[in-house]
Parts: structure tokens; sequence; C-alpha cells
């Protein structure tokens, strides 16, 4: 029932409309709107009247404009950065330590024997190319290993048509010296001195020469493209207890004033570099912290690295590898170590150089790598995401999308077995295709996001000799003593080595981001801006608001209207006698100027009789309008 | 009827378009109009409150709010130029930095014989006479004899000296003779004079050429230094002789100094490097100068895909006296950027692998009104010697430089050279060196004005290093690598090569993150206004419309209400004297100054009172609620009551 009534009352006030036209409106708004140029712009004189309308329009399009850049500026999210520099106590970081060299030569012997001694014979037959009394009465050589990938002599001295020597092959007989010869003398012009050979299969001619310039580096490739298929071969368990073990690596610990021994050190299999420890990696125990900066409360090592025990064409440099990391993190340690030297004693202060950004929409950063969409293999030593994860993931991927199997250096995910040359014979071309492939590198860059926070341990390094020539004999023979409980002495100079890690006085910089707009300082602005022209606020615009409702219902009955009188036109039209309804006469009568235009008038005028409901708003126009009709008055007397 | 069309046009507008003047009368009400009419808030409560202590009150915070306004718009004014900074990480495939490596040694010591060995003769005798030092003596000997016999330039040019004990007695060498010199000392070493242990002090003595009293004295703390600086001079003064050409020649070659090469996983040669000559480092490589238009990337850190190098850094070449340490010295730079590898070079050990972590930082500061940076160096008044682009320290050398050739007439060695200037030798510029050090004092303790006209540069690109140093080889892999390596070398040097002959260097990415620090604006207009109506509002509800509106009430209208006044008095005043005096001659004047004064013929801008009387009026007033009616009712009643005299007097006429 009440719904009726209150459509009733709708249908009621929808017949009599507003009551005033669009001027009144528009006068009455102006007039007690709380903006301030449109009270001027009724209030003032004509002539004032022209200059504060074109004023407001002025500073509303203003106002809109100076929003439309508030509003962009807004949503390009800017941010601010503040720096914060100082000392307080922090996690001391994760610091790993490896050897250079992967393996203990000693172990890995008998594996790499014939590769050795194919080297061996290579190296025998670049250097000295006069062949004949090289081959004694030693075993014959396994010349499979070198077929899949051999070594070459390209003499690039006649740049049209270069001369290819494999090095094995019996017919060089008679190039071989020219060849040396043509090495030598063309060094100065275009010449690829050692060469290497990958084929995709045997026998097929889809083969590429990789060119090196240098018979050092060939070599060294080679070696390293040989080991790794054969120790991808070997089970991880072999391979770890062929490394270097704590027990051997890390003589003297200490943290602080703590002692600590290897068996704080956590061991994590490193395909560069086999066996690796990582002291504080935080992974079952909470993560130590530091509260002093200085030498003294940081991390002292003593390593033993070894060298007499090192493959000697695998790694060329000598030296303990070493990477500051945060905990939980995998430490890439060709791209983030550093190296230790031999006998020396280095120390490396350490400044946290941290960035913290803000994640979307902010900044294109990932918080823990769960939106990218590399799978990242690197989430089975339960590590955190990284950039360098995410980029060899990605590798790996590839390598087992296009190779079929994936490469030593980088873990495997289920179900994939890694390359080696039997089973995979044509894999060493597939991966250097690959990894020269600009375009697959360009699909991981892309695909791949850095970590919203970056964390970077700044080191400054500094060396000395250690030990001192004075206290060399005592040092070494306690430390012989504590390791193999003998009295002789078992290390030396070349293999050991001293770091000391700890925090500087300042430890941190921090650059933490904020967001240079907020929601706040939008409205802020935005009001500052409607307030600086127009003082206005949110209400002038739910007032305009209304008036543009209101307007709207003007129009609205308008047309309503205007449709009722075309209808009754056209009942008029069938019957052109009708008598005049009772609204017409009213309106004739009160309207005077109706009499004339008998047919021809608008026949909205019938359809709204005047409501005396509503009296019209006291508009100031009204008094303005006589004001303006006496002008002319009072200049023609 | 025959008025001019222009005319009637005119007086059209003016008829739909009158001019009204202020309606107030005086400035009082004029103010009370406004108070209350005004869309501010506060002025609206002085005229409204009742009472006159709260009227104070009201008039007390109005005028403390406008203050308020003042004095934080000012604020916000003044810290317009400020910056706020932000740092960007972006991850992409980096441009590979240019590195250019110089042996340590400039030239090849067995090549430059035929130069320096009267030079290194006099030097060895020196060290003998000063410290009793000989290496092999027969050898000395001879030359000793060999140069008491000859004599030499280099002593007579630069003697060296050897001071007893402050009392300035000195031991010339040449002479042996004792002697007092005099003129001004300068500790090379320190400011400080190193009074009472060390009594034996060498030094040298430089002379102004052309007045020979005018002497300044170095003197150094160790008799290392001095030689070394000493015989630094002379070799300066010798290199400038020798065109470049040939000291191009006389310097490593590309091969002689690069053994391998290894870029990205591929192999590098020397075609992949670019010459530089510097003037004391001679012969300098650059990797990836961007010279044939291809600047190399990284898409991968990590040391395998950076640059790895083997030098070949013969040691047994090197000039004795002029540099004493053994290496390679090695700078990451720009493209762009001239290599100053003499002030901020790394030196890399021999026997060694260094490993070089590279990090990128870009930078960018905001130029004028926010710093006082320069973008191209191009608004620096001071001529880009080095055909690079603008940086500080570019600008210092060259400013020094042309200080140089202003002052001694010929340009320093070590720099480039202006156009139109020689480098400086004795021959030809006997008094440079004297010269020379002046200046380089001056320079030193900023009296040239180059550090003060020289700017930082707006953006910039840096390279933060990490190195680190390995054995290399290791002793089980020595043997076959130096037999390979000696093979790459070919049979040209007929030797085995030593490993203290070899440095392996490797720089790479460390990652491929690079930072880019910025300074932004931290305002713009925008804002500032924003910020200013938001001050505004806060305090007053105020808008650039109040601004107008006081503009108008209290200059326009204020001020033509003075003049009016000012008018009637005038008026009134000529009126009482003339009637005083002659009667009615002046009339026709009187008449064609009214004429001026109607508004349908005088410009609009300063309305009168005969304009404000002939403004059409309501008259009725039907509806007395609306705030004009109030300004218009006063206008009738009181202006017409008050100036009625004055239009009826026009009247009479």
């Amino acid at each position: 029932m009440n719904l009726k009534k209150y459509f009733i009352r709708a249908l009621h006030r929808l017949q009599k409309g507003p009551g005033y036209t669009y001027k009144e409106l528009l006068v009455w708004y102006c007039d007690n709107t709380n903006t301030h140029g449109p009270k001027r712009i009724i209030k003032e004189g004509p002539k004032k009247k022209l200059i504060w309308f074109f004023l407001t329009l002025l500073f509303a399009s203003l106002v809109f404009w100076q929003w439309g850049i508030l509003i962009n500026t807004y949503l390009s999210y800017n941010v601010t950065s503040s720096l914060s520099i100082g000392f307080k106590t922090m996690k001391f970081p994760a610091v790993t330590v490896c050897n250079a060299n992967p393996f203990k030569y000693s172990q890995v012997k008998h594996l790499l024997k014939e590769l050795d001694r194919l080297i061996e014979a290579a190296l025998e037959r670049i250097l000295q190319p006069t062949p004949g009394n090289s081959s004694e009465n030693s075993p014959p050589l396994d010349l499979g290993l070198w077929h899949q990938i051999p070594l070459v002599l390209i003499d690039e001295h006649d740049k049209d048509n270069p001369i290819i020597l494999d090095i094995f092959e019996s017919n060089h007989t008679a190039g071989d010296n020219q060849t040396a010869a043509g090495n030598e003398t063309a060094a100065g012009n275009e010449t690829a001195a050692g060469n290497e050979t990958t084929c995709s299969h045997h026998g097929s001619n889809n083969c590429t020469y990789r060119n090196f310039t240098s018979a050092a580096q060939a070599v060294t490739e080679w070696y390293i493209l040989q080991s790794t298929s054969i120790l991808s071969k070997v089970p991880l368990q072999e391979r770890i207890r062929m490394g270097y073990q704590a027990e051997d690596m890390i003589l003297a610990c200490l943290y602080g004033a703590e002692p600590c021994n290897y068996k704080n050190f956590t061991q994590i299999y490193h395909p560069d570099h086999g066996n690796c420890y990582i002291f504080n990696w935080g992974m079952d125990e909470e993560a130590l912290n530091s509260s002093n900066p200085g030498a003294e409360f940081g991390l002292k090592l003593i390593l033993d690295i070894s060298q007499q025990d090192y493959i000697p064409y695998l790694s060329s440099a000598a030296g303990a590898r070493l990477m500051l990391h945060q905990q939980k993190s995998f430490p890439f340690l060709k791209d983030q170590g550093i190296y230790a030297m031999a006998g020396t004693e280095t120390s490396i202060g350490v400044l946290v150089d941290e960035l913290e950004r803000m994640g979307y929409p902010y900044s294109d950063c990932t918080v823990n790598g769960s939106d990218v969409p590399v799978k990242n293999l690197y989430s089975q030593y339960n590590t955190s995401y990284s950039i360098q994860a995410c980029l060899r993931s990605c590798f790996q991927n590839h390598m087992i999308e296009i190779c079929g199997c994936g490469h030593y250096m980088f873990p495997l995910p289920e179900g994939v077995n890694y390359c080696n040359n039997e089973d995979y014979p044509g894999w060493a071309y597939c991966y250097s295709s690959l990894r020269s492939s600009i375009r697959h590198r360009q699909i991981c860059i892309d695909s791949c996001k850095e970590t919203c926070n970056d964390t970077q341990y700044k080191m400054t390094i500094s060396m000395a000799d250690w030990p001192s020539e004075a206290s060399e004999d005592w040092i070494f023979h306690i430390l012989s003593y504590e390791r193999d409980m003998s009295t002789n002495v078992t290390l030396d100079r070349n293999g050991i080595i001293k770091l000391n890690i700890y925090f500087q006085e300042y430890n941190y910089r921090t650059i933490s981001e904020s967001a240079a707009t907020t929601i706040v300082w939008l409205l802020s602005s935005l009001g500052g801006q409607f307030g600086f022209w127009m003082g206005g606020s949110v209400l002038c615009l739910i007032e305009f608001g209304e008036i543009i409702i209101d307007s709207l219902w003007i129009t609205v009955i308008n047309v309503i209207s205007w449709c009722k009188g075309l209808k009754q036109k056209r009942v008029q039209a069938r019957y052109p006698d009708a008598p005049p309804t009772v609204s017409e006469l009213v309106e004739a009568h009160t309207n005077l100027g109706f009499q004339h235009e008998d047919m021809g008038a608008l026949p909205r005028d019938e359809a709204l009789p005047p409501e005396p409901g509503t009296p019209p708003p006291n508009y100031d126009s009204l008094r303005v309008q006589p004001l303006d009709d006496l002008g002319p008055d009072s200049d023609a007397e | 009827a025959a008025m001019a069309p222009g005319k009637k046009i005119t007086a059209r507008i003016k008829r739909t378009l009158p001019v009204k003047g202020p309606q107030a009368p005086t400035l009082s009400e004029l103010m009370r109009w406004y108070c209350l009419n005004t869309n501010t808030h506060g002025c609206r409560r002085i005229v409204v409150s009742r009472g006159r202590l709260r009227r104070f009150l009201w008039i007390l915070l109005t005028l403390s709010a406008v203050g308020l306004i003042l004095w934080q718009c000012a604020e916000l004014l003044m810290n317009y130029y400020s910056a706020s900074v932000s740092v960007t990480v972006q991850f992409q495939k980096l441009p590979f930095p240019a590195v250019t490596i110089c042996n340590i040694n400039p030239y090849k010591y067995s090549s430059m014989k035929d130069y320096l060995s009267e030079l290194d003769k006099e030097t060895k005798k020196a060290l003998e006479t000063f410290y009793g030092f000989s290496e092999g003596k027969s050898k000395v000997r001879r030359s000793v004899d060999e140069w008491s016999s000859t004599g030499s330039d280099f002593f007579k040019q630069i003697p060296l000296l050897k001071f007893e004990d402050l009392s300035k007695t000195v031991t010339d060498l040449r002479s042996g003779q004792k002697r007092k010199i005099e003129g001004s000392v300068f500790h090379k070493d320190s400011s400080i004079v190193n009074s009472g242990d060390s009594n034996d002090i060498i030094g040298f003595q430089l002379c102004d050429a052309n007045n020979s009293s005018e002497c300044a004295l170095y003197t150094f703390s160790s008799g290392v230094n001095a030689i070394q600086e000493w015989y630094k001079l002379h070799y300066m003064n010798i290199m400038a002789q020798i065109p470049l050409e040939t000291k191009e020649k006389l310097s490593y070659s590309a091969d002689d100094l690069l053994l391998t090469c290894f870029f990205d996983g591929l192999s590098c040669d020397k075609r992949h490097f670019t010459r530089f000559h510097h003037p004391l480092h001679g012969n300098c490589y650059t990797f990836n100068s961007g010279e044939n238009g291809t600047i190399l990337s990284t898409s991968t850190g990590g040391s395998e895909y950076g640059l790895q190098v083997v030098l070949y850094i013969d040691e047994a070449d090197y000039n004795p006296f002029l540099v004493t340490s053994t290496g390679a010295k090695i700078i990451v730079h720009d493209q762009n950027e001239y290599p100053f590898i003499e002030d901020i070079g790394t030196e890399i050990e021999t026997a060694a692998a260094t490993s070089i972590g590279m990090h990128f930082t870009r930078s960018r500061k905001l130029s004028k009104p926010y710093s006082d940076c320069t973008e191209t160096g191009a608004d620096i008044p001071v001529e880009n010697l080095y055909n690079k682009s603008y940086s500080l320290q570019i600008c210092l050398h060259s400013c020094f430089q042309k200080a140089m050739v202003d002052s001694c007439g010929c340009a320093q060695y070590a720099q480039p050279l202006p156009a139109g200037a020689e480098y400086c030798n004795y021959n030809k510029n006997p008094n440079w060196m004297y010269c020379y050090y002046r200046l380089h004092e001056k320079f030193v303790k900023e009296q040239l004005g180059c550090q003060q006209i020289c700017k930082d540069a707006c953006s910039f690109k840096e390279w933060a290093l990490t190195t680190s140093i390995a054995q290399w080889p290791s002793t089980v892999s020595e043997d076959w690598m130096l037999r390979v390596l000696s093979w790459d070398k070919g049979q040209k040097i007929n030797k085995k090569l030593n490993k203290t002959d070899l440095a392996n260097l490797m720089v790479f990415y460390k990652d491929l993150n690079e930072r880019f620090i910025s300074e932004n604006p931290a305002n713009t207009l925008v804002i500032l206004l924003s910020n200013f109506g938001g001050q505004l509002g806060l305090w007053m509800s105020c808008s650039v419309v109040c601004v107008i509106e006081i503009v108008e009430v209290f200059f326009i209208d204020s001020l033509s209400i003075v003049m009016r006044r000012q008018w009637q008095k005038a008026k009134k005043w000529w009126n009482d004297r003339k009637r005083d005096q002659v009667g009615k001659s002046p009339q026709a004047g009187d008449l064609e100054r009214q004429g001026h004064d109607n508004p349908v013929c005088i410009d609009e801008d300063l309305p009168t009172f005969n304009t404000a009387l002939r403004l059409p009026l309501p008259q009725d007033n039907p509806l007395p609620r609306t705030p004009p009616p109030n300004y218009s009712t006063l206008r009738l009643e009181t202006a017409f009551t008050e100036q009625l005299p004055d239009t009826l007097e026009v009247g009479q006429h």
C-alpha cells in the first residue's frame, strides 16, 4: 500500500515537474553554490558578468586539467627512496667456502686417466710438431673420446681456404710442419691456433668449429667438455666422496669469541667447485647475529686447499672460492664469488647493502618467485628464489627441451639425466649452440624477475702474507698435528689460507622505497587544486551533480509533455474541431499571448498546467532583468 | 544623427555594457560590503560580531590566518626546487664497458736505450754520489769517468742537491761544492717541515731561466721520491721531443701485450682491441671501445661470460727508474669516457689471476635550478681537449693545460695538446719546468680558478669493482700452461715464459642488475598550486576568486573611491572659487569637462561619480532578502543625497 502511495506521489511529482526552467535552475545554482565563481556571474553588472563567466570557465578547466595531471601522477606509481646508514645488530651473512678445484686428483685419477693421456699426447703433438719419437711403448690411446670432439689446428694463413688438421690424423705428415710454421708467421694476421670441433652426430655434416686464438684456452675448454661428460655419469654420492672433505679443508674456525669447527658447516655439492661448505646458512638452526664491528667479532677461518691434489688441466687458478650471501639462498659462486689466495691472510670487511622495493604496481619485482613462469630447479635445495636461480633453471629447461638431457652444471628436474657422450653423442654441439644463442638468453632474461629485496654484501678486501716467515714453522706444525695427528708437517704455503670476515663500522646501508603518491596525497592535492581555483569541495561537486539531475529531470518532463502533445495533436488532427480542454482554457486565461497562435501553440504548454504548489525560488535574475531593461531608457533621456 | 559608425558602435557598446563604479560611496561602506559578501571566512565574522572584544578577536584571528597563509606559501615557494631520489633496479642485458689495459711500464726499455742512456747514466751517478750505491762497480766507475769528462745538460738544468741541514747549506752534486742557497723551499712530501732527525734531505732546484735569482727548491723526505721525480721531469722532457708515431712503435704492440683473449664464451683477439696512446703509460689497449660502431653486451653474469685475458708483462724490459712496480693497469669505463688510467686505474699483479666483478650503477642529477651540474659541458668556458664526453676530470686537466699554455707558452706532456701549442722541452722553453711547478702549485691550492669553473657532470655511469686474487697458474698446472702459452706466443720470443711475466685477468658482471639512481623534482607546478590551495582553504577557505576579489576591492574599488572623493573635493573647491571670484566665465570649459566625464564618451576604466549617477538603477527592489539590494539601496539613498548638489549644478548650465 505504502509503495503504491509512494509511486502515485512520484507520478504526481513527475507530472508537476521541477517547477522551473533551465535558466531559473542555473541562476538558482549560481546564487547558492559554495564554489566561488558562479555567484559573481550573476551578481555583477553585465561587463563584469562576462569577465566572471570566462574566469569561472577558465578556472574550471584549469581545475580539471590539473586534476588529470594529478591522477596521472598517481597512476604512474612513483616511489621515493630513503637511505639509512649505520650500525645495528644484524644477521651474519652465510659464508660459503669452496676449493677452486672440484675434486681431489688422487680420487678421480682412475676416471680421467684416459683423458689425461690423450691430452698429454695432444699437447705433445701441438708443441713438438715433428712426430716419431713421441710414440714410445705406451699403451695405445683411446681415440674414442677424441673422435667425439676432436681438437684441430686451423691454419688461416690463406684466408680463403683454411687448412684444417686433426692432430691425431694419420695424414698429417706433410701438413704438420707447415701448419706450425704458418701459425707462427701468421700470428700477426688472422690465425686460429687451437680449435675444437663439435658435431651434432657421428658422421653427419652438421659440424661447427669453435675457434680459439689460443691453444691454452682451446685445451682447457676441450678438457672441461670431456671431463663433464665423464663425471656426469658418476653418482652424486661418489662425487661428494671424491671432493674435499670438511675436516680436511677447514682447519680452524672461530666466530667472535666462540670456537667452531667443520661440523658447524653445511655441506652442499656445487657442480663447479665440488664440495662447498656453508657457515651460518640458517637452514636448520637460527642464524647467528653479530652485534659488534671489527675483526675480533667476525668469522676467522683457516683453510687448506692442498694444491698438490689439483686436477692439472681443469682449473688453472688456485685458491679458495668464497662468497657471502643471505641465509637460505643458494651460493652462485661463479657470479658473486671471490678468490682467496693461498699463503695469504684475506680480510673482508662487510657492508650489507640492502634495497627494499615495493612490489607491484610500483615496480616489476617478485617477492618469492611464485609468480615467475620458470620452474625453479634450485628449490630442491630448499633455497629461496633468486634471479640467478631463475636464469639457470631457465637455461636447464631449454637444454632439456632441445637437447634431451640436462647440463651437468645445473640441477636436474625429475626423470631427466645428465648429458654424456655415450648416451647423447650430440649434446656438446647442442649445448654450445644453445649457449651462444642470444635468443634463448633473451627469453630467459624476459621471463625472470628480480627479487624485491636485493641484498648485496659490499666487501672491502685486503690481503697480507700469512703465515709470516717467523711463525711459519710452528703454525704448520700445530695445524698438521691437529688434522692428521702426525708430527710431520703436511701443510705448506701453497695450500693454506686464512680468512677474516667481519662487519665494518657501518654495517648496513638500506635504501627503502615508499610510495611517493598515496591516495591521501591524491585527495589532498585534488582538494587543494579545487580549493585554490574555485574554493570548492566535494560538496560542491555533489551540488553540481544535483543540478545535473535536476536539469535531466526537466528534460525528461519536457520530453514527456512533448510526446503527449504530439499525441494530442494527432488526435486533434483527427477531430479538427475538438473543443479546447480545460487546461487550455485556463492557459488561455492566464497567458494572453496564446490567443494569437491558435493551432501552432506548443502542445507541451497544454500538458503542463501551472502548478501553484511550488513558487519559483527568489532569483536575483528577476531583479536583474528590469535593471537591464531600464538601461537604454536612462541612456535615451 | 550625423555620428560616425565607429562612434555609434562604441556608444552602443557603452549603452549595452555600461560601466559601473564601486557602488559604495565610502571606504568603510566598501569594506563592510566586502566583508559581508566575500567568500573568505573570517571577514564576515568581524562585521557580524557584536561587542568590541569579540570583533577585536576576530580581526586578530583573521589577520593571523592571513599571516599564516603568507608564511606557509613562502615556505612552499622556497622549497619548490627540492629533489627526491629514486632508485630503480632493472635486470636486463647490459652493455659491457670498455676495458682499457696498459702495461705499467710505458715503453720497452731496450728500445728506449737510444734516448735514455744519457739520463740513466747520470741517475746512476747521482745514486752513487749520494748513497754510495752502484750495481756493477766497474760499469759505474767508467760512467762516472765519462760523465766527469763530458759534463751533462741534465744537472746543469736541474741540479740535484743534498741538504746538509736546514741551514740551507747544500751540496751540489755536480761540483761537489757546498754553497748557500737562496729561494723558497717547497717540501713535496709534506707541508710540514720535518726538522730534526732527517738531516739528509735531498731535492732539486728549479730556477727561472730569465731571472736566475728566482728559484724554487723542492725537497723530499726520501731520496726515492726525489730521484723518481727528478727522473720523471727529464724523462718527460725527452719524450716530448719524440713524435707520436715513433713513440707508438717504441711501446708494446697488441701482440706483445695480449696472449689470450676470451669474451662471453667466445675467443677474441687483438682485433677486438683499440690502441690508445697514453702519454705516461705508452700503448694501452681498449677492449670494446665501440670504435667500429658496435658495443658488446652481456646477457649472462658470471666469470665465464666476461672478458678473460692473459697478459704478457715483460718484466725484464722495465725501466728501472721510471716505474718501480710490475704488472698491468686496467680501468673500466664507458665508451665515451676518457680513461684516466694514471688517476683511477686498478693494478694487476703478475703470476696471479685477478677476478674483477662489476656492478653497474647509473646516476642522474637534476641540472640547473636544482643543482649546479652540467649536462654536456657545453656551458663551461673550458675547451675540452680530449675527444671524449665531458667529465669533471677532463675539465680540470683541460683547464690546467690551458693555463699552462697561457703562462708558460708550451703544453704539459701528460695532457693532450691544445690547438697551435707544442709540448714543452728544454731546447725551446728552457723555463718551462719552473713555470710548470709554480703553476701546479697554484692549481693544487685552487688559485687558478679551475675548480670553480669546472662543474661535475649531471649523469654518470659507475662500475663498482670487487677485486680478488688467486694464485695462477696453480702449481700442478703451471708446467703445461706455460708450455702452451709459450707456444701461443710463438717463436718470436725464443724463451719459455716465466709465470711472473704473465697476468690473468677476468672482468665480468657479478649480476645484470642495473641500479639507476635518479633525482626527480619533488614538486611540480601542479603540486605547488594544490599546496597553495590547501593552505588558503585551510586557514580562510579562500581561492583565486577571493584573491581577485581582494585585488578588485582593495585596489581598484578603494582607489576609485579615493579618486572620486578627491575629484569631488577639487570640483567643489573650484566651484567655490569661481563663485567667489568671477562668476560664470569658464562655463563652456566646464561643460566640456563634464562631457568628458560622461560615461558614454570616456573610458570605462575610471568611473567617476557622474557615471555612477547615470547608471540605470533598479527603481523597485522587490526582493529585499538578496544581499546586493543592501548595497544598491545604500547607493540609492546616500549616494544620491550626497551628490545631488553637484548634479544639480551641472544641470543648471
